[in-house]
């Protein structure tokens, strides 16, 4: 295996403290501190709130949409609009750290203007965007990218050609291509599977999504 | 149907995500915190080409694929059912071709076990599934953790992150990676089932390097969880684990990949 790298990371807002350097002892000590009676508590996993967990309502789910909007790091993008939100969830951050039991938003886009990933954490509390990374990465594909793709495949003439009678699309998996001279190894893509509804598939069909065309045609058995 | 599970000495809480499947969070067991969160962050498919042609076989034509398990291919509810010592929660997922029963099984003696049960059938025949489970545990707090491997006939201790497979050496429990609280002496053993050729990445927690939303990181570099791995030390600190198996179809489908998890010494 190859000796592996640190995902990039760039353009942070408030950044993210880094763990503490103290070894040994002193980590010792601020534990024990954590559990000393009488003592001024320090936040602790073992009293980490759960309701922290929860789903985001559908109203922050749109604050935190907005806030990250609005934010100026990512004004090209929002005034662009070529951005599609991969998914909202609730992000909880473990104590000691300052966001510690805070209410956050993860919140992951995929900016096609400038083919990069934004990974941001809203903390919905101070409606601010906390944590901002923009990275080459590629997220899962969002359910409007997994419509598109199929409605892309469909309407080309070489998947057309190809498919039986009854076949239909199965399912859009996030695809890339292991050759640096596939079209995919590089660009946003998505494999429709065409096949019937047994479960048999019998064509695949790779999307760039970048351009909104097929790139590769291939019966399933050959895949 | 509440999220919160108290059953079998464990408690619990559980949600349902959108590419993680199910994520179990602040598990503890016999009211002492274990983990702060597990999930199966993605499950990857590897076609290889069936071809007789001696000039392509060697070569990898595609790349890896795989699709969310969460909100989307879920099928059906989340179930939680009781058996006899312990508490299970299962969950079935489908894409196409691909279908997977989630589980997360807990048993009153302080053993775990987050399974993946895969049927297949794929596009065809020659694949290989990569399911990636991601543990964050806190024994006894987040901080002042060892990781530990057994090799050599004894357990060692692992100064800095990296990637530890399976060399079929374990303990007499059969366990192979070790996640140690130096505080308390308890310990969450890995045991792995033995046709998953498994592999662990150990990793040093960092906000910011949360579960991420997909393998795949920059084009030509190393995906999840490799992208993670540094030579940031280990230990005395808070250790992120990956558990990876690698299980290639076959005519016996459907196979449950996961290791076995135990956790030992919290009753001191």
């Amino acid at each position: 295996m190859a000796a592996p790298k640190k995902a990039v990371k760039s353009a942070k807002s408030s950044k993210i403290k880094p763990k503490s350097a103290a070894s040994g002892p002193a980590k010792i000590a601020s534990k024990q501190a954590a559990k000393a009676p009488g003592g001024r508590k320090t936040p602790d996993v073992a009293s980490a709130d759960p309701t922290l967990f929860d789903p985001l309502t559908p109203g922050e789910i749109a604050d935190a949409l907005r806030t990250l909007t609005e934010d100026r790091r990512l004004g090209s993008m929002a005034k662009v609009g070529r951005y599609r939100v991969i998914c909202t969830e609730p992000l909880v951050i473990k104590p000691p750290h300052w966001m510690a039991g805070h209410r956050l938003a993860r919140v992951v886009v995929y900016d096609y203007a400038a083919d990069r990933t934004v990974d941001a954490c809203v903390d919905l509390d101070a409606g601010v965007v906390s944590h901002l990374e923009l990275t080459k990465s590629q997220p899962m594909l969002s359910r409007d990218e997994e419509a598109l793709a199929i409605s892309i495949a469909m309407t080309d003439d070489r998947v057309r050609a190809k498919l039986m009678l009854g076949d239909v699309p199965q399912t859009t998996m996030h695809y890339w291509g292991r050759n640096p001279k596939d079209i995919s190894f590089a660009r946003r893509s998505a494999a429709v599977i065409f096949g019937r509804s047994d479960g048999h598939s019998s064509v695949v069909a790779v999307v760039d999504l970048l351009d909104n065309q097929v790139t590769q045609v291939v019966p399933a058995e050959m895949w | 149907m509440s999220n919160v599970i108290n059953e079998a000495n464990w408690k619990f809480h559980w949600r349902l995500t959108e590419s993680a499947g199910i994520m179990v969070y602040l598990a503890d067991f016999k009211g002492r915190r274990v983990m702060w969160e597990g999930s199966l962050p993605y499950v990857t498919v590897d076609h290889q080409q069936q071809s007789l042609d001696v000039a392509t076989e060697a070569s990898e034509v595609h790349g890896p694929w795989w699709v969310p398990l969460g909100t989307r291919t879920i099928q059906g509810p989340v179930r939680v059912q009781t058996f006899r010592g312990g508490v299970e929660l299962s969950a079935q997922f489908q894409a196409g071709p691909y279908q997977y029963t989630q589980l997360w099984r807990f048993h009153d003696d302080g053993r775990l076990s987050p399974w993946l049960t895969i049927y297949g059938p794929g596009v065809h025949d020659q694949h290989t599934y990569h399911p990636h489970w991601r543990f964050d545990f806190d024994l006894d707090g987040a901080r002042n953790d060892a990781f530990e491997r057994f090799e050599g006939n004894h357990w060692h201790r692992v100064e800095t992150e990296g990637w530890f497979p399976y060399g079929g050496e374990a303990d007499e429990s059969g366990s192979v990676w070790r996640q140690v609280d130096a505080d308390s002496g308890s310990a969450i053993n890995i045991r792995p089932h033995s046709w998953d050729d498994a592999e662990v990445f150990a990793i040093r927690y960092h906000d910011g390097e949360w579960a991420p939303y997909s393998p795949r990181s920059a084009a030509g570099s190393q995906p999840f969880p490799a992208a993670y791995v540094g030579d940031e030390a280990l230990d005395g600190d808070d250790v992120t684990l990956w558990y990876v198996a690698h299980v290639h179809f076959d005519q016996s489908f459907p196979y449950t990949a996961g290791p076995w998890i135990k956790v030992e010494g919290l009753g001191r």
